[in-house]
């Protein structure tokens, strides 16, 4: 895991023990993951009885730096071993590495929930109605005579869900179907690596 | 055998034959799965040869047997030396099909095994990771929307999703080589506020954070490549480098502007017109919401100008309430005609007056430029005249003179001999010295050189050694992955150390082959031994007993028997001998046997009658068929 010079100097004031006392540090990472899994943004979450001793300044470097490296750990799925021989190498204590990694794995659903949220993402489709209708004839045409379908799919996203009305000849129904399953497919064999 | 069969299959297995786990060895092939087994090894081997054939034998006999023919034909080109035909395949026997699948998997190309030995790249670990997920995700089941649990809602329903909106955030920077204004120090302790509160979405907080640390670090990265590849070869600090760097940018992009900005001969009107523009659209832009208030403050002219239509507005409004209508009418358009005239009178009076004032300005540079050049000439005049002066007061004594300009001048040339010489002295020293320094200058420079490929030597060696242990620990990892990954028989493992267990049992026989061999040896010597000497205790017995023979009768009878005895021996070791050879032909004869059973000769005798009956069915319905038609 690569860090930037910022966060590698932000971290290593978080490992020293003259800056941060345990206690102090302990309370760092809560409000580091508080304050990413919180729904709203809290400028206050620097404002702990624990943390009044520690100088603004190196408190809000270290607290960049924390969430960066939180953040950083969970976009690649750092193991374990990443993690550690990461934070060994900005003087970390084994004790500290360990609580850290615990409050990480605690927190790491969530996490992983919020990185994933980055994005969009089609509707997703939850049920089809369709009918078959005849066109007999039209104002042109006296005698068309021409099966053709009227489907509705009806589709959901983040909880709302919509319907998609259209109509289709039987070709182009085929066609559908057909692509669809070919997507089916090659989720398939996306998944046999 | 079995080892071999194994093997075998493993390879069979692997090119794609489906082998059941019950085949153990080849002996259990049967005539389709050998078929198969040879055509995906050949379409490996051969994919040109391969691809014509049929991996299953076709129903018709006729057409099985031209199939046989086909893969006999295959083999042959791939290069197998053996017997084949197609009775190899239809009427398969143990050993030639042995044969024949040993060659085709020896035949098989190496480096599809030897890639699945090596390890894979990172993005292949990832991508198998990611075909896991896919199958996880695959495997559970659809549900709707009303019966979902908060397990599949990760999966299943979108959820709330936001774009990857980025906002700068503001860092407390404080490197400890640079001081900071204490007004900003302040700002970062008591104001800034933590960055995860610092986006007006809260949202946007993760990108934000991710994409201030790649920028950061893609920054650093460019910075290294940058420093180690063109800054260590400039000699400077790295502080100097950059402002280098910066002064560089900044002159280009002014001669860029520059180039741009200079109006082309077509369009010299239009250059002055852009810049006009230009100025025209900041003022707008910064007038548009205060454009009154500019008014306000308007010039000194604004003001009177206001000043004297309020007046003439207030001296043309007391009239206008003591007269009547028409008068009023008249006065006021007299009075506009007046007014506008002079209105007219005084904008030409104006236009003439500012044009005047132009000429004067004008006119007024000329003449400072006049007096300028007058004064110049004025200056040079009082110069001559000086020099005019001061050669008509030499006039006079001018022999006298004459002389004292010749002594001037042969004393300021001795002085400059003089000084000619004097600076030769003083010069040589300091060329040589200069040339001294010259040489230490170019050592300096050759040493700073080397010390900077040096330098630069050790950098690459840094860096390709740090990616070298990347490489290396990433491999690692992988390796660690795939072996956990891996299926928990170790083929490979358990075949090298069966092949080791034949060796040593190979050479344990070998040993014991040799102690019978020596044993037969001993056996051989010992039996030629006890010969030799019973020949001769017989020749001295014989000989004994035919001396006394002739005397006594006893003893004659006693001789005949002992010849008969010996004979009798003789015989009996002779068929003893002969029931050994005898024993051995029938053991080579039970092998032939075994052998002989072991290629199936029977039952393959029997499919044949029945192929060739059912070829000749074919032929017969074939021939009823071209007689109806």
């Amino acid at each position: 895991m690569e860090l930037c010079e910022s966060v590698q100097r932000g971290l290593q004031q978080l490992a020293d023990p003259s800056v941060f006392s345990p206690s102090s540090y302990r309370e760092l990472l809560e409000v580091c993951y508080r304050s990413l899994l919180s729904s709203q943004a809290d400028p206050g979450a620097l404002d702990q009885p624990e943390l009044k001793q520690v100088e603004q300044i190196s408190l809000k470097q270290s607290h960049t730096a924390a969430t960066t490296f939180i953040l950083e750990a969970v976009k690649q799925n750092a193991d374990k071993s990443t993690i550690s021989s990461c934070l060994e190498e900005l003087t970390f204590s084994a004790e500290r590495i360990d609580m850290f990694y615990n409050a990480h794995q605690k927190h790491k659903k969530e996490l992983e929930h919020l990185l994933a949220s980055i994005g969009r993402c089609p509707r997703h489709i939850n049920d089809v109605t369709w009918r078959l209708q005849y066109h007999v004839k039209n104002n042109q045409v006296d005698k068309v005579n021409e099966p053709f379908y009227c489907i509705s799919l009806n589709t959901e996203n983040e909880g709302s869900s919509e319907d998609i009305n259209f109509t289709c000849t039987v070709e182009q129904l085929q066609d559908l179907v057909g692509k669809l399953k070919d997507a089916a497919k090659s989720v398939e064999k996306a998944s046999q690596m | 055998m079995e080892e071999v069969d194994k093997i075998l299959i493993h390879a069979l297995k692997q090119v794609g034959t489906e082998v059941s786990e019950e085949t153990g060895s080849v002996k259990q092939f049967s005539s389709e799965l050998i078929v198969e087994a040879v055509v995906r090894c050949v379409r490996v081997i051969d994919s040109g040869l391969g691809g014509a054939l049929p991996t299953s034998l076709p129903p018709g006999m006729s057409a099985r047997f031209r199939v046989g023919m086909s893969l006999a034909q295959a083999c042959q080109d791939i290069g197998y030396k053996g017997e084949i035909g197609y009775q190899t395949f239809l009427y398969s026997n143990e050993p030639e099909i042995r044969s024949l699948l040993m060659f085709l998997v020896e035949k098989l190309p190496r480096e599809s095994a030897e890639t699945s030995d090596q390890p894979q790249g990172k993005s292949a670990v990832l991508q198998r990771a990611i075909a896991a997920a896919i199958k996880a995700q695959l495997s559970v089941p659809w549900l709707p929307p009303n019966c979902r649990l908060p397990l599949h809602s990760e999966t299943q329903s979108p959820g709330a999703l936001h774009r990857f909106h980025v906002q700068p955030l503001s860092l407390p920077h404080c490197s400890p080589g640079k001081k900071q204004l204490k007004e900003v120090k302040d700002y970062h302790r008591d104001i800034l506020p933590p960055v995860t509160a610092q986006p007006s979405h809260h949202a946007s907080v993760v990108a934000s954070i991710l994409e201030q640390h790649t920028a950061e670090l893609s920054a650093a990265q460019e910075w290294d490549n940058e420093w180690n590849s063109q800054g260590l070869l400039s000699r400077l600090k790295p502080q100097e480098y950059r402002s280098r760097k910066l002064t560089r940018l900044r002159k280009r992009i002014q001669e860029q502007l520059r180039s741009a900005a200079q109006p082309s001969p077509e369009s010299a009107l239009g250059g002055p017109r852009s810049t006009c523009d230009l100025s025209e659209l900041l003022q707008a832009f910064r007038g548009s919401a205060p454009s009154d208030h500019i008014l306000t403050k308007g010039s000194h002219f604004t003001h009177t100008q206001k000043f004297t239509f309020t007046q003439t507005e207030t001296s043309a409004s007391i009239p206008f309430v003591h007269q009547s209508d028409g008068d009023v009418q008249l006065r006021q358009q007299e009075e506009q005609l007046s007014l506008q005239q002079q209105l007219q009178q005084l904008c030409s009076e104006v236009d003439q007056l500012t044009a005047d004032m132009k000429h004067m300005t004008v006119t007024h540079a000329q003449v400072l430029d006049e007096l300028k050049q007058r004064e110049l000439g004025n200056s040079e005049n009082v110069e001559k005249m000086q020099v005019k002066k001061k050669t008509i007061d030499l006039l006079p004594d001018s022999d006298d003179n004459l002389e004292k300009l010749k002594a001037l001048v042969e004393a300021s040339a001795k002085r400059v001999v003089n000084l000619a010489s004097q600076w030769e002295k003083h010069r040589a020293p300091l060329i040589d010295e200069h040339r001294r320094l010259k040489e230490i200058c170019s050592k300096q420079d050759l040493e700073s050189s080397k010390k900077l490929s040096e330098i630069k030597s050790l950098h690459d060696k840094i860096r390709v050694s740090t990616e070298e242990a990347k490489k290396k620990e990433e491999t690692y990892k992988q390796l660690v992955t795939e072996l956990e990954n891996l299926p928990q028989d170790a083929s490979r493992l358990a075949y090298t150390q069966r092949i080791l267990e034949i060796v040593s049992n190979i050479k344990k026989q070998k040993e014991e082959i040799t102690k019978i061999l020596s044993d037969t040896k001993d056996l051989q010597k010992e039996i030629n031994s006890l010969t030799g000497k019973l020949d001769r205790t017989f020749a001295v017995t014989d000989e004994l007993v035919f001396k006394d023979a002739k005397k006594d009768e006893s003893v004659r009878k006693s001789y005949k028997y002992l010849a008969a005895l010996h004979e009798n021996c003789n015989q009996l070791i002779q068929t003893i001998e002969y029931t050994g050879t005898i024993l051995r032909e029938i053991r080579d004869l039970e092998e032939q046997i075994e052998t002989e059973n072991g290629s199936k000769t029977v039952a393959n005798l029997e499919r044949i009658l029945s192929d060739y009956k059912a070829i000749r069915q074919e032929n017969s319905a074939l021939a009823a068929k071209v007689r109806e038609g």
